[in-house]
């Protein structure tokens, strides 16, 4: 049975490409693939689930290939098939599927026909990997896809202000669970000093052996997945990005935030749940969670006067819920309750348009006007004050600015003292050194090679925070990621033995992507047009397909799945050591940062409303 | 920024006292004036600008606002390329606007001349020092609260709690909350303190701590409130017409203005400590005169005579056709005619009543605006309130009441707004969850009508009873008279038959066909309705107004007026569903035995004629093959009109171009594409044009106003218009917004008007040129349109068949250059050949459309 598993990745996988292949104009063609991949998909996962069910549930694991592998790492992409896969799966299939075909004359005509079926496709795909992945590392790829066809979904719209600004802001909040996830990996790494399959953590023998000693690290993973699972199914404090995201086409908002994407911190608590088990404050903690983002959700709910946002918000109140029945070991009440929610709120966001007519009818034969009866008590000033927190949603919009990114900014702007220039005439020849070092250790003395290592960590941070506030020109932007990039690097080639072939893998993506963005900027300078990243240019207007390879460009410097540069990530951050939480807490917080600067070079240069010329520009407010 | 930015182009007019009434006024008068969508009017989406000449009105807004009101060089001069603009046509544009002499010189610079195309508007630039002199982003700082407070405070009953105190006004309710609550919507103390101190939170005062100086506070007001223009005009049109939402709410624009000022101070304050200094003293330039003239360039020259020729080398081919129709046909006499059929003017209905005339050579149909003369309020059975049918402009003293009706509206489960508490919400998921995959399981694979679907036949009960006569003066309701009195009902009918000149040689059996259209999904429902019942369906309207010609009192009062009705003859309301193509027929029971058997038979034919129309529309919907079988093409078009995935369940007013008044003989055989209003009129009843007037004052508004707005949503689908209606969001069941963060949407959206070619709506009038010019200068606000050209106007001289064009105030004879329309003796052979457009891009999507054919008979 095994032997399937990969098929689910690569049909999903063919069905892209093939359809990547014809002009927006072939929407038949498009459809038909797109539909098609998903059709024979669901088919063939209901028979898997089937012949599962017949063989009695077996345990279903495919050891795959193996990207990279030495004598203390291995990076396999596993495959495992199992209950929650299953119910998860098949929801998601059926689900893609009926949107598919709505959206087959919903996205008619429509400029970015293509772009959308490709983009749920890639969606399916990522999803696809992440509820068949048999380890962390796979799931991790499924994750950055799921990520990244989010920011286009939300995006959808780009010669917009609005969408872009709150893809933005949803994609950066992704950054952090994406940095989590990679803690994650790293921590369990460590605790089980191999890569751990899905399976494995069924096996209570050998979490015993590993947690026994080191009961710490059942805790910090649990918590570090929770943070990712909190960010992605938008707990609290992480909600108010769920209603933003509701910027794409009615059918994406539908299948993404409606029901699919918004559900897989559940997922990802079902699969860790054997590591957390058997803690009951941290189920506690989970439940806690849960409960006050059930009651804060629900209340904000009940305000919002706009339908999609009630939606948003309704679904995030029933997913605390889940997450209680998760933590309470209530496994299949969860999985009846995702199935139940993702495809009522499906529906709900599918026929939202409707409401208008709907209710206003509704009204016209039944309305009864509201008794205004609040009372000057202490009650009835408890409720004006929940309402008005509801209305400004518990300021958890703000809560994310100030305490999350207003900090970085400001850490950024401690940095001013440095010029722009000391990035080529420090830095660049700093680098330098350091890589002679790095295949010379011998020359240095031991002392300088134990603080060197977190000495060249601390000038990556310091780069990425200076690229994080840095407002002006977009190539010296680009050329301080790259340059963190390089640092981090450099921060763990000299912290030990490691094989060049690592740094090469590393490097390879990071040196060709780096190359590839300097020359999309210069063609833009050498056009005439501006690169300054005080304000979006929409350059995709007049430049589509000089859009399309800075994105590629940006998103492998990024770290995405698409070079080898992401193997290397792994690899690189696997060498740091257990007890060197500074250095690894700079390596996550550079990595997170470097994915927001990019993603903002990408979004302010190409994305946006373009003022040139007599076409038509929307409203900064529409 | 530059100094000169801005700089007042005239800084003569420059008011320097801030006149606040005054200031709310222009701004209301600027605001898109769209009311709650539940009702949907078309109008001219820059009526402010109506008092100019059409082109120096859309390049002053343009200058001023930004919008795009013509389409760029690159656009026209594609649709030159593929011939849409013929070349004698622009060669006589440029003539008549700049001398024969000229000709080259312009064309050379129509065609070939680089211009730089970009506007920069003259809005927004005071409130920019913001973010260039303070760095501070003050639209990201406010709007999403100030947005989600207005849509709570507007909403209409999509939120499960109602903004407490709504009753007392936006301001009143905020001052409530604040002052009894444990938290606020300020960050600040000082802000809280302004809001609280009802002397001192006046518009004056919140302005001077934000600008500093008097002289800019207009231009900063502007600036503030075209931010979101869609939010500010919606608060705008309920202060003004408190009656268009049915959840009454107290709503003035100037609460909105001190509310988003406080805002404003709030966020400044919070974000710059309270060391700030006013706008003002950072701003070096001279206030401007936003609303200043534009000096007219070259390139507004060139843009001109691009978009005359693009309409001329259209009607031209026109009035070719019209002339050629005379020519070919002489009129023939006929004595008996099977039914005629009266229909809304709407340009929909021209070609169902071209089909029916084919199927019946001996059906006579006519065209009167789709409320049939009869206004008044109605009130369904068990509604709470009523509903408006006649034109938006006209206030009815009438109120008609259904009753005896035995059908019951049904409920839709999965709508409940108990799924989004967290208790039933649970219960909710745990049930729903699956029906509603089934749900979307049937609604994709089989279609059908359910309560959620707004259906054009629901809107009045079949089986239900009419108050329509009104039997005594004490008879009434909320200030209603319920129902008409005898005489008021011959008035309105003998007003409806004179005025389409409908006198004599009457028919067993007259129609009285309304129409409306049932859409699902489609929060923009009523803009496919008749615009004529303020965007309803006209359905009582029609039935109503048979009633009334069957009454045998009025028939009686009718003869004393000189109005004979035969007796045999019976009229019979329908309605017609132009999404669904179907129609139904009301009170069939009154049928005399005779004519209840040529009603079957007539039946018939409309239902092939129905085929046909069905079959004709499918040739612009991608996922119907116009080529299958007609019972095919028929259900595909039905299911449509009840299909949740489906954004265009018909193309509403796409493509209408032209409005002709006069006897149908002049257009009967005339293949117009449905781009025609026709309203039937005979000069020969009406020789001294005592009728015209009342024919046509409706007209500009009504057909004016949808083209008009057809025309800017087209132009500018981004700014004027409500984009595509894929991601919208219904705020609060007024209006719909893209984001949970945006700005209202005003305007058509895309998948309305992708069809269209932006050509202003030409009126054409069958009688003599000099009883036309007599009757548009009766009204200045009708004869308005046409001095200032904002629709066209052409009469046709019915002696000698000419045409002459009103121009400057004058009757100018226009001979079309158009030598040769095309024939065509298979109306479904032409149909069947049209191509369907690559993309809706202007210059693929104006190849869509079919040119005017005359059709052999």
């Amino acid at each position: 049975m095994n032997q399937f598993l990969p098929y689910f990745i690569l049909l999903p996988l063919l069905g892209l490409v093939l359809s990547a292949l014809f002009p927006n104009r072939k929407e038949k063609i498009i459809f038909g693939i797109s539909i098609t991949t998903v059709a024979l998909h669901t088919i063939g996962l209901v028979a898997l689930s089937l012949l599962w069910l017949l063989n009695d549930r077996p345990t279903v694991f495919y050891d795959g290939l193996s990207l990279y592998q030495t004598h203390d790492s291995d990076f396999s992409i596993d495959f495992y098939f199992d209950g929650i896969t299953s119910v998860y799966a098949v929801v998601a299939s059926v689900l893609t599927f009926l949107v598919m075909i709505f959206s087959r004359s919903y996205m008619h005509r429509e400029k970015g026909f293509k772009r959308f079926f490709n983009n749920v496709l890639f969606f399916y795909l990522g999803l696809s990997i992440v509820l068949f992945s048999g380890n962390f590392e796979t799931l991790f790829i499924g994750w950055e896809i799921l990520g990244v066809t989010s920011f286009f979904l939300i995006a959808f719209y780009r010669d917009r202000y609005l969408p872009v600004k709150n893809a933005l802001k949803v994609v950066s909040l992704y950054r952090v669970a994406d940095a989590a996830l990679l803690l994650g990996i790293w921590l369990c790494h460590h605790a089980f000093e191999r890569n751990i399959t899905f399976s494995e953590l069924l096996d209570p023998a050998i979490l015993n052996e590993h947690f026994t000693e080191e009961p710490i690290y059942p805790i910090l993973i649990s918590s570090i997945f929770l943070l990712a699972a909190v960010v992605k199914s938008a707990q609290f404090p992480f909600s108010s990005w769920l209603p933003r995201a509701m910027e794409g086409p009615t059918t994406s908002s539908a299948i993404f935030y409606g029901s699919l994407s918004v559900h897989i911190g559940v997922f990802l608590l079902l699969r860790t749940f054997p590591i957390w088990e058997s803690s009951e404050v941290f189920r506690a903690i989970v439940i806690a969670i849960g409960l006050i983002t059930s009651l804060l959700a629900t209340v904000t709910a009940r305000v919002q006067s706009t339908v999609k946002t009630q939606i948003a918000y309704s679904s995030i109140a029933q997913i605390g819920l889940m997450f209680i029945e998760v933590a309470l070991g209530w496994h299949t009440l969860a999985l009846i309750h995702f199935t139940g929610n993702a495809f009522l709120r499906s529906y709900q966001l599918l026929v939202s348009p409707s409401v208008l007519s709907y209710m206003i009818h509704d009204q016209f034969f039944n309305f009864i006007a509201p008794q205004h009866n609040i009372t000057n008590t202490l009650w009835g000033k408890l409720r004006l004050t929940v309402y008005m927190l509801s209305i400004k949603e518990w300021n958890l919009d703000h809560f994310m600015y100030r305490f999350l990114w207003n900090p970085l900014k400001q850490m950024g702007a401690l940095l001013a003292f440095i010029p722009v220039r000391a990035v080529t005439f420090l830095f660049v020849p700093l680098f330098l050194v350091g890589f002679y070092f790095v295949y010379n250790r011998e020359l240095l003395p031991p002392a300088a090679l134990e603080y060197l290592p977190s000495a060249m960590a601390v000038i990556g941070i310091m780069l990425a925070l200076k690229a994080f506030k840095a407002r002006g020109n977009a190539q010296l932007s680009w050329s301080l990621v790259i340059m963190n990039q390089l640092f981090s690097a450099l921060s763990i080639g000299l912290h030990e033995e490691f094989e060049h072939a690592q740094i090469l893998l590393f490097l390879s993506g990071i040196v060709v992507s780096g190359i590839v963005g300097f020359f999309c900027l210069r063609y833009l300078i050498q056009a005439g047009e501006s690169i300054s990243l005080d304000r979006y240019h929409g350059h995709s207007y007049y430049y589509p397909r000089l859009t399309f390879v800075f994105m590629l460009a940006a998103l492998s410097l990024s770290g995405f799945p698409i070079t080898p540069t992401f193997i290397g990530e792994d690899l690189l951050l696997g060498k740091i050591d257990e007890h060197q939480f500074l250095l690894l807490g700079f390596t996550a917080l550079s990595l997170i940062l470097d994915g927001l600067v990019v993603f903002r070079i990408y979004a302010r240069l190409f994305l946006g409303p373009n003022e040139k010329g007599y076409h038509e520009v929307a409203f900064r407010s529409s | 920024m530059h100094q000169d930015i801005l700089e007042a182009p005239n800084p003569l007019s420059r008011h320097t006292r801030f006149d606040e009434e005054h200031v709310l006024q222009e701004l209301k008068h600027m605001l898109p004036t769209q009311t709650p969508l539940k009702d949907f009017i078309h109008h001219n989406t820059l009526h402010a600008f109506q008092s100019m000449k059409f082109y120096d009105a859309i390049f002053k807004a343009s200058k001023i606002f930004g919008y795009k009101v013509t389409f760029n060089l690159e656009e026209y001069r594609g649709l030159y390329q593929i011939g849409r603009i013929r070349e004698d046509i622009l060669d006589r544009v440029i003539a008549d606007r700049k001398g024969a002499s000229t000709v080259l010189a312009w064309k050379q610079l129509v065609l070939v001349q680089e211009y730089n195309e970009t506007v920069r508007p003259r809005i927004g630039r005071l409130r920019a020092y913001w973010k260039s002199a303070y760095h501070v982003d003050l639209d990201n700082l406010v709007q999403p609260l100030l947005f989600r407070i207005l849509g709570s405070y507007m909403d209409q009953g999509i939120a499960l709690w109602h903004f407490p105190f709504e009753d007392q006004g936006l301001l009143k309710a905020i001052r409530a909350l604040e002052s009894n609550s444990f938290t606020s919507f300020f960050k600040t103390k000082r802000v809280k303190k302004l809001l609280l101190d009802e002397n001192d939170c006046t518009l004056s005062n919140l302005l001077n701590i934000l600008v500093g100086d008097e002289a800019y506070f207009e231009q900063y007001l502007f600036d503030q409130q075209f931010c979101h223009r869609g939010w500010s005009g919606m608060a705008a049109a309920l202060e003004a017409h408190p009656e268009a939402i049915l959840y009454p709410k107290k709503i003035e624009l100037r609460d909105l203005i001190l509310l988003e000022l406080l805002l404003e101070i709030d966020a400044l304050e919070a974000d710059l400590g309270n060391g700030w200094k006013p706008l003002c003293q950072k701003v070096k330039a001279k206030p401007m005169e936003l609303f200043a003239d534009v000096k007219t360039t070259e390139l507004h020259e060139v843009y001109c005579i691009w978009q005359d020729a693009f309409e001329w080398s259209y009607y031209d081919e026109v009035l070719a056709g019209l002339q050629q129709l005379k020519n070919g046909r002489p009129e023939r006499a006929r004595t008996h005619k099977h039914f005629q059929a009266i229909f809304c003017i709407d340009e929909r209905e021209d070609s169902l009543r071209r089909h029916l005339e084919a199927m019946d050579k001996d059906c006579e149909t006519l065209g009167s605006p789709g409320f049939f003369g009869v206004e008044f309020y109605f009130q369904p059975e068990n509604g709470k309130f009523y509903e408006k049918l006649c034109p938006a402009p006209v206030t009815p003293k009438y109120l008609i009441k259904e009753y005896g009706s035995n059908s019951h509206r049904k409920h839709e489960l999965l709508y409940t707004k108990n799924s989004h508490t967290l208790l039933r919400g649970f219960l909710a998921t745990l049930s729903l969850g699956v029906l509603a995959a089934v749900r979307i399981w049937l609604n994709l694979f089989r279609p059908k009508m359910s309560p959620a679907i707004s259906n054009a036949f629901a809107h009045m009960n079949v089986d239900g009873q009419l108050t329509v006569e009104n039997k005594s003066p004490q008879d009434n309701e909320n200030g209603l008279q319920i129902g008409f009195t005898v005489e008021e009902m011959a008035t309105r009918v003998e007003g409806l038959l004179r005025g389409i000149g409908m006198v004599e040689d009457f028919a067993p059996l007259v129609y009285v066909m309304a129409h409306g259209s049932s859409s699902a999904n489609n929060p923009h429902h009523g803009a496919h309705d008749c615009g004529a019942c303020s965007g309803r369906p006209g359905s009582v309207n029609a039935r109503v107004f048979a009633m009334m010609a069957n009454h045998e009192k009025v028939r009686n009062l009718l003869i004393l007026k000189g109005l004979d009705i035969p007796a045999k003859t019976q009229f019979l309301g329908a309605l017609h569903d132009t999404a669904a193509d179907e129609i139904a027929f009301f009170d069939e029971h009154i049928l005399s035995e005779k004519n209840a058997v040529a009603h079957q038979k007539n039946k018939a034919t409309f239902e092939r004629a129905l085929d046909l129309n069905a079959q004709e529309r499918s040739r612009r919907f991608a996922s119907i093959n116009t080529q299958a079988d007609l019972s095919h093409v028929r259900e595909a078009i039905r299911l449509r009109s009840v299909s949740l995935f489906e954004p265009r369940p018909e193309l509403g007013h796409g493509t209408n171009a032209l409005c002709f008044v006069g006897h149908r003989s002049r257009t009967k055989g005339l293949f117009l594409d449905r781009r025609a209003f026709m309203n039937s009129y005979d000069y020969r009843t009406d020789p001294e044009g005592k009728l015209l007037l009342g024919v046509i004052r409706p007209l500009p508004i009504v057909c004016g106003g949808i083209n008009l707005e057809y025309y800017f949503s087209r132009q500018d689908n981004y700014k004027l218009g409500a984009g595509t209606k894929l991601p919208h969001n219904v705020m609060g069941l007024i209006g719909v917004a893209n984001s949970s963060d945006g700005d209202l949407r005003p305007g058509l959206p895309l998948q309305m008007i992708e069809v269209h070619d932006p050509v202003r709506l030409v009126i054409l009038v069958e009688h003599y040129p000099d009883v036309v010019l007599k009757t548009i200068q009766i009204q200045p606000e009708v004869y308005e349109w046409f001095i200032n050209s904002w629709v066209h106007l052409i009469a046709i001289q019915p002696d000698t068949d000419q045409f002459f064009y009103f121009k400057e105030g004058k009757f100018i004879h226009y001979v079309p250059l158009t030598q040769q329309v095309k024939s065509a003796d298979d109306m479904q052979h032409l149909i069947r050949s049209a191509q369907e457009m690559k993309t809706n891009h202007i210059v693929d999507a104006t190849q869509e459309n079919l040119s005017v054919h005359v059709i052999q008979e």
